[in-house]
């Protein structure tokens, strides 16, 4: 009894330290929403003090609204649809991406994982090689093979090579080969074939990785810039990650409305599949 | 484990096809735009392009710096990435709450939250403000070779947490009760942490660091939010070098910097593999 409270109490140090760095982590998420709620004069006279070389002036630090206001959400909400109309985009390519996903991925983990075949190591050394590959290396062939298929310049583009990302088929082979095999004999016993096995025994005990892949690709799309860049020149074709840049400069007022919004379908799917990913994350050792 | 054939092709086809079309072909499809001029001819030219291409100042630049800035950030965000599970799993139950908040930021765009960054950086920002505080000079955060502090800052506060994350579960794998006969036997905290959790987590320790390693290739993202196409030279990176090289349509010096790259990067990743393989035998 004795011995455990000493230990709490030595829990002290480590825990301050945490919420100190959990606080610092978290500052740059309460602080969007917070500035998305300053009036739009405010924000952008705040902002026009940027970049001011001036050895004399200091940025103040704005922690009070003279008004708390939604106009900056009225204003790209309503009266001006850019906005609106690249976080469309956004949406639709995540959401293509996470389709194309959830049908192809799962599908060749498990032949990864529960068949037996020659040629199957080899197989996986291909996933391990092409997960290993930064973007810059696949990035160039892939225009000029996007360009043959007559692709480029499309969302598809974008869309279709992300179906089979060689990264989310090792994460869900990994998790799919720690499966005890009694669980498929038994299904078998009840004459279940492959199929039936997939269907009904590997995809739900598979729930914390699938949960944890959807949440993060769909990061991944949300954020994505390499992409987009490289595989489209038209402007209204770009996803919210690409413009939002530019966006901030032509309306810097209402830049914080907009990355709060921005964040917020993210801030779902994070609350939503939180213990998914804590759980599915078990990346066990390379075999 | 299933045998059938015909199941067995239903599965592994579509994806194969997939990562054929979109990643095998393309990346052996392209060695020939590496050995060509380009002309209407398209003569071979052998090894010419490589040549140019690694003579090429702005090439040598982007390189350099993209293998220092992951050297930087891999790292970092491997060593501390350890600590923190080490610091939460003395804390059983409770780190919960605290591992979630870390892997927040991993989620969130990095576009949204650029612009605070950019805010905090700002020569009269809040950085500089507590620079000038301790009567230290202000510094050009973002038109300097100091870019590079931004850059991993945001890097590491959008990476941090996934590694923490990975960390975390490998420690709780391992059996409580090697720790519990090992404290019967007298070992000392620290003899216990060289002597289990070290080799029982050098796999997953492994992966956490080639996984931190290759993501780190990317802070182009990081690099091109804070200082667009033609950032700070000490931050420009081979990803610029390749964007710029596309937009004069040069695809003979894209594919060679990329070829170039992916030779590097496996030999990286080859002398990385070999270590933890000898590794595995001697223990």
């Amino acid at each position: 009894m004795r011995r455990r409270r000493g230990r709490r109490a030595a829990h002290l140090p480590a825990r301050l330290f945490l919420t100190l760095l959990c606080a610092v982590m978290l500052l740059p998420v309460v602080f969007t929403a917070f500035y998305s709620f300053f009036p739009k004069s405010e924000m952008s006279a705040y902002l026009a003090q940027r970049n001011n070389y001036d050895e004399t002036k200091l940025l103040p630090i704005l922690l009070s609204p003279k008004i708390a206001t939604v106009r900056q959400y009225y204003t790209i909400l309503i009266e001006d649809p850019t906005y609106l109309k690249l976080f469309l985009n956004s949406a639709l390519y995540a959401g293509l991406i996470l389709v194309g996903q959830a049908v192809f991925v799962p599908m060749m983990a498990y032949a990864l994982s529960r068949f037996r075949f020659r040629g199957r190591e080899a197989l996986f050394f291909l996933v391990l090689a092409l997960m290993l590959m930064p973007f810059q290396v696949t990035m160039a062939p892939n225009v000029i093979a996007l360009r043959t298929l007559g692709l480029i310049d499309t969302m598809w583009a974008v869309v279709l090579p992300m179906w089979f990302s060689p990264f989310y088929v090792f994460l869900l082979r990994q998790f799919m080969l720690a499966i005890p095999g009694e669980m498929f004999e038994a299904a078998m016993i009840d004459s279940a074939g492959a199929w039936r096995c997939y269907w009904a025994v590997l995809l739900p005990v598979c729930r914390p990785v699938l949960g944890a892949a959807v949440a993060l690709s769909f990061a991944d799309s949300w954020n994505m810039v390499e992409q987009p860049l490289a595989y489209l020149t038209q402007q209204m074709q770009m996803p919210l990650s690409v413009m939002f840049n530019s966006l901030s400069e032509t309306s810097a007022d209402v830049v914080f409305a907009g990355a709060a919004l921005y964040s917020l379908p993210m801030l779902f799917i994070y609350l939503y599949f939180q213990e998914d990913i804590l759980q599915g994350l078990q990346l066990s050792e390379l075999k | 484990m299933f045998k059938q054939k015909r199941m067995l092709l239903v599965f592994l086809l579509p994806g194969m096809l997939g990562l054929l079309v979109f990643y095998v072909l393309p990346f052996f499809g392209g060695i020939y735009f590496s050995v060509t001029d380009g002309t209407r001819q398209n003569a071979f030219v052998g090894m010419a392009n490589y040549l140019s291409v690694w003579q090429n100042q702005m090439f040598r630049l982007g390189l350099v710096n993209t293998l220092q800035l992951s050297l930087i950030c891999a790292p970092l965000i491997f060593v501390s990435s350890f600590l923190l599970a080490g610091l939460l799993k003395g804390l059983g139950e409770r780190s919960k709450g605290y591992r979630n908040v870390l892997l927040l930021p991993y989620l969130m765009p990095s576009a949204a939250m650029l612009i605070l960054f950019l805010l905090l950086f700002d020569y009269g920002g809040p950085v500089n403000r507590a620079l000038q505080a301790l009567g230290m000079p202000r510094v050009l955060w973002k038109e300097s070779d100091a870019m590079r502090v931004p850059v991993i800052a945001l890097y590491v506060w959008k990476n941090l947490g996934f590694s923490v994350v990975i960390f975390s579960s490998a420690l709780q794998a391992v059996p409580g009760a090697l720790y519990e006969y090992a404290q019967l036997e007298g070992a000392s905290r620290l003899r216990q942490e060289i002597s289990i959790t070290l080799p029982m987590i050098s796999p997953t320790a492994f992966l956490v660091f080639v996984l931190a390693w290759i993501n780190a290739f990317k802070i182009f993202k990081e690099v091109y939010f804070i200082g667009g196409s033609y950032p700070d030279m000490s931050c420009y990176t081979l990803q610029h070098f390749m964007n710029n090289m596309f937009q004069r349509l040069n695809y003979q010096y894209v594919t060679t910097a990329a070829y170039s790259f992916a030779v590097i990067v496996l030999a990286l990743f080859g002398v990385l593999y070999a270590i933890e393989a000898r590794r595995r035998v001697v223990m």
